[in-house]
């Protein structure tokens, strides 16, 4: 991969949004990212998952050229990050992980400083974005709550209409309503050809999010998959009773079906209940219950963690290039 | 998928404004500059008013005369017989001295390390302006504040001149009021420096002060012997008071060597955050 440094604006249109070479990353003796390689085409959403530590502000805060890489380089936009001049933080919208906000002045005044540094930003833009959020914008920031200063961050990345917006854990302290706006957000960025790449904890906002999603831990990426495939090897504890069945002929009707484990029947009040982790598809185990009369059902988000270390053990644990699937 | 970024047509937009962080920097430190500006002229109208009954008189020299020559030579008492030895002595040498280089340090300190410190500095950087625009416009802001003071000083003690029989000449008035903005900004400039050395606002004060008080005890104790005299050359606060500039002037060298180490500072600390990691 050649190094693009300054490159013309023919080239700046046509290389991908993000181009991540061998990043890596060294605080003292400990190794934050180790050699973390990954392309993020134009006018897509990426998304970064990993458990806390696993190094995706690391690679956030590399890429906007806050923190100096050991090695490795990183290419935005067709523009080299580390110095780059203001004409490529214009085109980046970024939402801090951890956003700490001045507080003595009002969300409007704090906005337009930002938009006078990286605007222009269009009229009537800030209050577009604020009116969808829920977010009244003149209160002093300092009285705002959690979820309204994220607001406040999310308006001050998306607002001046970037061409990548670098987003971590953009809806931490939004309640589920706001992530779906959120959410809407998102995909109107893509749909308007802005690229996104944003991290989180939560796989569900991923799956629904992004096209791609990167898996890291410790530092690595572990594997760069489409969604489907992450969903896939996603692992979801249920929880289910019926009512007219007994414990043995409820665990007859469950074992055979593929990616089941852990199942355990026990006889309950009127009927049976059972409590197993299912990996894969979730339609045969739909359709394995739909003649019963259930009185309850529960399935959980796929627990991250526990995906991440499916994955980590499968075979194929590959850094792999991101190719579009 | 095409790559074609359908970026929307840009018409109607807010427009931005040259220098924004300078400019920022000003607005938000209207108050405490405002502050700065009434404490530095309540002082000097505490002090100034009272030359004719303190300074000129002879039982006052006398009392000061039967103190211990060194701590009148600690505090700079020797010469309060005269306007320009009493302002001296007592404003510029002293309190003058003291609040204008806590108000430089605190401005310093609180510009890079105290904003890397509290988490916004990195949310500035990821906007459209290189670090070391950052520095440049928050130490711009930073010089234009402790001059402003030096003005308000300047138009207090003149407006005192006359009333209060001090008989300063107001060229060198002029000189003393930019000296002494100057030795501000030294100390402003180390703040500025050590905080963006540290990411750490308390560093940038530590570095300040240092600058700051060690400038004034090698002053006063270089004072007390010919044998320390040597230290003179190591204390900024000599630099610019040593030669009593409030009654001869300056020359032009002194000034130029305050206004260039300031200056070189200022690019220092724009060279230092331009090299580190930010919030690491």
């Amino acid at each position: 991969m050649p190094r693009l440094s300054t490159v013309s604006t023919s080239n700046s249109e046509s290389s991908p949004a993000i181009v991540a070479v061998d990043l890596v990353k060294k605080f003292g003796s400990t190794v934050a990212l180790d050699a973390v390689s990954f392309t993020v085409p134009r006018g897509s959403v990426f998304g970064v998952i990993g458990p806390n530590g696993a190094g995706k502000t690391t690679i956030m805060r590399a890429l906007l050229d806050l923190i100096r890489l050991t090695s490795g380089h990183a290419t935005l936009l067709g523009t080299d990050s580390r110095n780059a001049g203001p004409e490529l933080r214009r085109r980046i919208g970024f939402l801090p992980g951890e956003l700490i906000l001045e507080g003595r002045i009002t969300g409007r005044r704090l906005l337009r400083h930002y938009a006078n540094i990286s605007g222009p930003v269009p009229a009537g833009r800030v209050d577009e974005l604020a009116d969808r959020l829920g977010l009244d914008l003149d209160r002093t920031v300092r009285t705002l709550s959690k979820g309204n200063k994220q607001k406040l961050g999310i308006v001050q990345a998306f607002m001046h209409q970037p061409d990548l917006l670098v987003l971590d854990e953009p809806t931490s302290g939004l309640d589920p309503l706001m992530q779906q706006v959120f959410l809407g957000l998102v995909d109107e960025a893509r749909e308007a050809g802005q690229t996104v790449f944003l991290s989180s904890h939560v796989i569900s906002e991923i799956q629904q999010a992004a096209d791609q999603v990167a898996i890291l831990r410790d530092g690595r990426i572990i594997t760069v998959a489409g969604v489907e495939a992450l969903r896939d090897t996603a692992i979801r504890h249920l929880r289910m009773s019926a009512t007219g069945i007994t414990a043995t002929e409820l665990y007859d009707r469950l074992s055979p079906l593929a990616g089941l484990g852990e199942l355990d029947c026990r006889p309950a009040t009127a009927g049976a209940e059972a409590t197993a982790i299912l990996t894969g598809a979730i339609s045969p185990f739909v359709q394995a219950i739909s003649p019963l009369r259930l009185t309850n059902l529960v399935v959980e988000e796929p627990d991250l963690e526990e995906s991440v270390l499916g994955l980590y053990s499968t075979p194929e644990v590959a850094r792999t290039e991101a190719v579009r699937s | 998928m095409s790559a074609a970024t359908a970026t929307p047509p840009r018409t109607g937009t807010e427009r931005r404004s040259a220098l924004p962080i300078f400019t920022k920097a000003l607005t938000d430190g209207w108050r405490s500059l405002l502050g700065w500006s009434v404490g530095l002229t309540a002082a000097l109208c505490l002090y100034l008013p009272i030359f004719p009954s303190l300074g000129g008189n002879p039982q006052m020299q006398q009392l000061i005369d039967s103190l211990p020559t060194e701590l009148t030579r600690t505090i700079n008492y020797q010469q309060i017989d005269t306007g320009a030895g009493y302002t001296q002595s007592t404003f510029f040498g002293l309190i003058g001295f003291l609040l204008i280089c806590i108000a430089a340090i605190s401005w310093g300190a609180a510009a890079i390390g105290g904003d890397e410190e509290s988490g916004q500095l990195e949310l500035t950087l990821a906007h459209g302006v290189t670090r070391v625009q950052v520095a440049a416009q928050r130490f711009a802001a930073l010089v234009v504040k402790v001059l402003a003071l030096a003005l308000v000083v300047f138009l207090v003690v003149l407006f005192w001149n006359g009333p209060a029989g001090l008989d300063i000449d107001v060229a060198n008035l002029a000189v003393t009021c930019l000296l002494f903005g100057g030795l501000a900004l030294v100390c402003g400039s180390a703040a500025l420096v050590c905080g963006a050395l540290t990411g750490r606002k308390v560093w940038g004060i530590g570095g300040g002060a240092a600058v700051a008080v060690i400038g004034y005890v090698f002053n006063a104790i270089a004072n007390q012997s010919a044998d320390l005299e040597w230290l003179h050359r190591l204390s900024p606060y000599y630099a610019a008071f040593g030669n009593s500039p409030l009654a001869n002037g300056t020359d032009a060298w002194t000034l130029v060597l305050f206004y260039l180490a300031v200056l070189v500072l200022g690019g220092l600390s724009a060279l230092v955050l331009r090299q580190k990691d930010v919030g690491a």
